[in-house]
């Protein structure tokens, strides 16, 4: 047995489970003193846990009835051991002292009435003298190991008590989102555990400038007094006030609500009765209440943080990758702009005049190239930005096309491989008429780059189903399995047509194609690409259609002309 | 005499451009970087007996200057005069752009444009001079098309094209300020009435109606042209 430091040197000369019996007895009683509420904790089973007194009374009577009327018949033994099975079976009723004095009492009983001489308190032999000892001595371990298990009962109830107040506290904190509601649900887990309503101060900023109204949130409309509390509270990140051993004298708990160490998210301040906080369990639970909700204001405090950062981040990762991709692509028509107006400026006399015009017309090529991706980069980012205003008009199909088709000749088509076919009848379409002729002319622009002469590229818009579809077909090697996804993001740039000799092929057509399809989304349609089964590539926008308002007019041909 | 054009243009590279290429075609350019600037020019110069008063023929009229808007110019001039102006604009200032027309301004050309655009622009907006006073075309031909304001008459390769009233007086609109931009509003406005202005799907209807007669290929048409989100413009007679 190895010795423990701090016992004492008569411990060696106690038998070990003398001594656990009297620790037993010792804390028994203690507990006892401390905490008469045991009452309701006691280990009886619960339907014999009413009127203790009247059952301890009742174990005694039938006692001492066996002993005293059987007297006769019976040995001293036999009534020694029923006074000790009475003594243990009272114990179960009766609080430690109660049951240490009534079993005391109880065994000078024994030796006025049983032990000889009859009606003394001397005792005759001294192997009696051994019993009554013996008795009492039994009688009282039996009740301090009663009571320590009492003790053991009360507090396994009471921890499991306290563990389920914490995770239905949990449990209500996950449930919902608000801050506020989570602070409520707090508030009736402290003032189910110590029975006043709480005052709660709860922080929104991850630093709290003192007595902010806009960075913090309150519940339980506390006084400036009280404010002043809580906010010192969560400054020192320390409790405060009966049981905690800081300001001892204060009407009221101050509990932080503890996030990380040394951090306090907020504070709980709860009007206690210093007589209650004797208890450090009571204090302790308190405390860990307050630190759920703490621990989760920190996590969502974390959380919010790494969101925030890896928002920028992406955000950062798109915008260098999105100015990465125009750049290069503005470069492009800048060099040939460059080249050919330099070569006019330094070599104009040498130059044939053929060569001369081939330059000119090479830099006007170019700057329509830029000027239709400055508007493309516009418009992208102005739809991409939240809110974005779309200037809708009731639109015919057949001018949509028209415009498109239009501008699409002027500007890049010489060969005049453009063809347009509209569905008669078709109804208005609801739209932003400059960004939906800017799509279907990116469209057009597309499918002639990427397909080459002579081949046709069809605009066609036609009824199907609850859509008023418009497509731009080409007749080019299609697009490869791998980029048909991809082709839409800005970011795209790549070979994806490798079976055209088109050298604008090697151009990037990114920002085009995102463009439409952004302005797709803007209208609540959508932009699809379609490989047609005789090859080439379609690109179609399908847009809902919306009941269009009627013409309210009578409107004939004049009289007398023929109709 | 040649024709004095201003031009209000607060960007010195494109109107020292703007100014080298119109002079190399006969006119006399005066140009102004802002508003106050112009203004002082249309005082100094005195009236012209070729513009009906005014002290230029034409003005183009950049959107954006650093001291106001191009609205102020408009306004001013057209108190007095009916001097053909054409706004230059970039392609954002879209509602700029169309309140300007609406407001009196003949044309529009959005930046980048060609000279060659420019000029013809120019040469529609001069040969419109005094059109809005009294209107001086009556007879228009494009093509096989031809039509007589006077005699509400319509001829498709000869043959007589019937038109309901309001598709007339839409076409005689567009007909009356041919290769110019007409709003959608000036429309509206001018053929149906005041409380109509923002009824636009009349507009189109009857457009497709008018192209259904009148058109080849309604979606690809040749003669009454779209301009998105702006008005409509007739090509130039041809006859």
């Amino acid at each position: 047995m190895i010795p423990l430091p701090g016992i004492d040197a008569s411990a060696d000369f106690w038998p070990a489970h003398l001594r656990r019996a009297w620790r037993a007895i010792r804390e028994a009683a203690m507990s006892g003193t401390v905490a008469t509420m045991t009452d309701e904790d006691a280990i009886t089973p619960r339907r014999m846990a009413r009127w203790p007194w009247a059952w301890a009374c009742a174990v005694w009577a039938a006692a001492w009835l066996l002993m005293l009327g059987l007297d006769r018949h019976i040995g001293l033994a036999q009534a020694a051991i029923t006074l000790v099975l009475a003594s243990a079976l009272a114990a179960i009723w009766l609080p430690v002292l109660a049951s240490l004095a009534t079993t005391t009492l109880a065994v000078f009983a024994f030796d006025w009435f049983l032990v000889p001489p009859k009606h003394a308190f001397s005792v005759e032999l001294s192997e009696d003298m051994l019993l009554l000892a013996e008795i009492l001595l039994l009688s009282w371990v039996v009740t301090g190991l009663l009571a320590r298990s009492r003790v053991l009962a009360t507090r396994a109830r009471r921890s499991a008590r306290h563990a389920d107040q914490l995770r239905r506290l949990g449990d209500a904190l996950r449930d919902c989102e608000d801050p506020l509601r989570r602070g409520e649900a707090l508030r009736e887990s402290l003032q189910d555990l110590l029975g006043a309503p709480p005052m709660l101060l709860l922080l929104r900023n991850e630093t709290p400038a003192p007595e902010d109204d806009q960075a913090s949130a309150t519940l339980g409309e506390p006084s400036a007094d009280d404010l002043v509390g809580l906010w010192h509270c969560v400054r020192l990140c320390r409790q405060f006030g009966p049981g905690t051993g800081h300001e001892q004298e204060l009407p009221a708990l101050y509990l932080p609500l503890r996030g990380a160490e040394g951090e306090a998210f907020g504070a709980a301040m709860i009007p206690v009765n210093p007589a209650e906080m004797a208890d450090e369990q009571v204090l302790a639970q308190a405390q860990a209440l307050c630190d759920q909700m703490g621990q989760l204001l920190h996590r969502a405090r974390t959380q919010r943080l790494a969101e925030s950062a890896h928002a920028h981040a992406q955000g950062q990762a798109v915008r260098n990758a999105l100015l990465a991709a125009i750049s290069h692509d503005y470069r492009t028509p800048l060099a040939a702009i460059m080249g050919a107006a330099s070569s006019l400026r330094d070599q104009a006399s040498k130059l044939a005049l053929e060569q001369r015009e081939r330059l000119a017309q090479s830099i006007v090529a170019e700057t329509r190239q830029l000027s239709r991706l400055t508007d493309n980069t516009l418009q992208l980012v102005r739809l991409d930005a939240p809110g974005v205003q779309l200037n809708l008009d009731w639109e015919s199909p057949d001018e949509l096309a028209g415009v498109a088709i239009d501008r699409a000749r002027r500007h890049h088509d010489p060969e005049r491989r453009i063809k347009v076919w509209a569905e008669p009848g078709l109804p208005l379409v609801r739209c932003d008429a400059v960004l939906f002729s800017q799509m279907l002319e990116n469209l057009i622009d597309n499918a002639l780059k990427y397909s080459d002469p002579p081949a046709p590229v069809e605009l066609t818009v036609r009824r199907h189903g609850q859509h008023i579809v418009f497509a731009v077909r080409d007749n080019g090697p299609g697009i490869e399995p791998q980029w048909r996804e991809k082709i839409f993001d800005v970011f795209q740039r790549g070979d994806w047509r490798s079976g055209s000799s088109n050298s604008a092929a090697q151009r990037g057509a990114g920002v085009g194609l995102a463009v439409c399809r952004s302005i797709a989304l803007a209208h609540g349609g959508e932009l699809k690409l379609r490989q047609p089964a005789q090859g080439g590539s379609s690109f179609e926008c399908w847009l809902p259609e919306a009941p269009a308002p009627g013409v309210d007019e009578r409107d004939e041909a004049p009289e007398g002309a023929p109709s | 005499m040649t024709l004095r054009v201003l031009l209000v243009e607060d960007d010195r590279e494109l109107c020292r451009t703007l100014k080298d290429a119109m002079s190399a075609e006969g006119y006399e350019v005066f140009t102004a970087a802002s508003l106050s600037e112009s203004f002082a020019l249309l005082t100094g110069l005195g009236a012209r007996p070729t513009a009906g008063g005014a002290p230029v023929d034409m003005v183009l009229l950049d959107l954006g200057l650093p001291d106001g808007d191009g609205e102020q110019l408009l306004a001013s001039l057209r108190k007095k005069h009916t001097v053909p102006l054409i706004v230059i604009s970039a392609r954002e200032s879209d509602g700029q752009k169309v309140r300007l027309l609406d407001a009196g301004a003949d044309d529009y050309l959005v930046k980048p444009f060609s000279i060659r655009e420019l000029l013809a622009r120019m040469r529609v907006g001069l040969r419109h001079r005094g059109t809005s006073i009294a209107p001086a075309v009556t007879r228009y031909a494009v093509g096989a098309l031809s039509i007589d304001l006077g005699t509400r008459e319509v001829l498709l390769a000869g043959a007589q094209v019937h038109l309901t009233p309001t598709e007339f007086n839409l076409l005689a609109r567009l007909v009356r300020s041919a290769g110019q931009v007409v709003t959608h509003r000036q429309l509206l406005m001018d053929v149906w009435g005041a409380e109509f202005t923002e009824h636009t799907h009349y507009l189109r209807l009857y457009m497709a109606q008018l192209r259904g007669k009148l058109e080849d290929n309604p979606a690809d048409p040749q003669l009454l042209m779209n301009e998105p989100g702006v008005g409509y413009r007739i090509v130039e007679s041809q006859g």
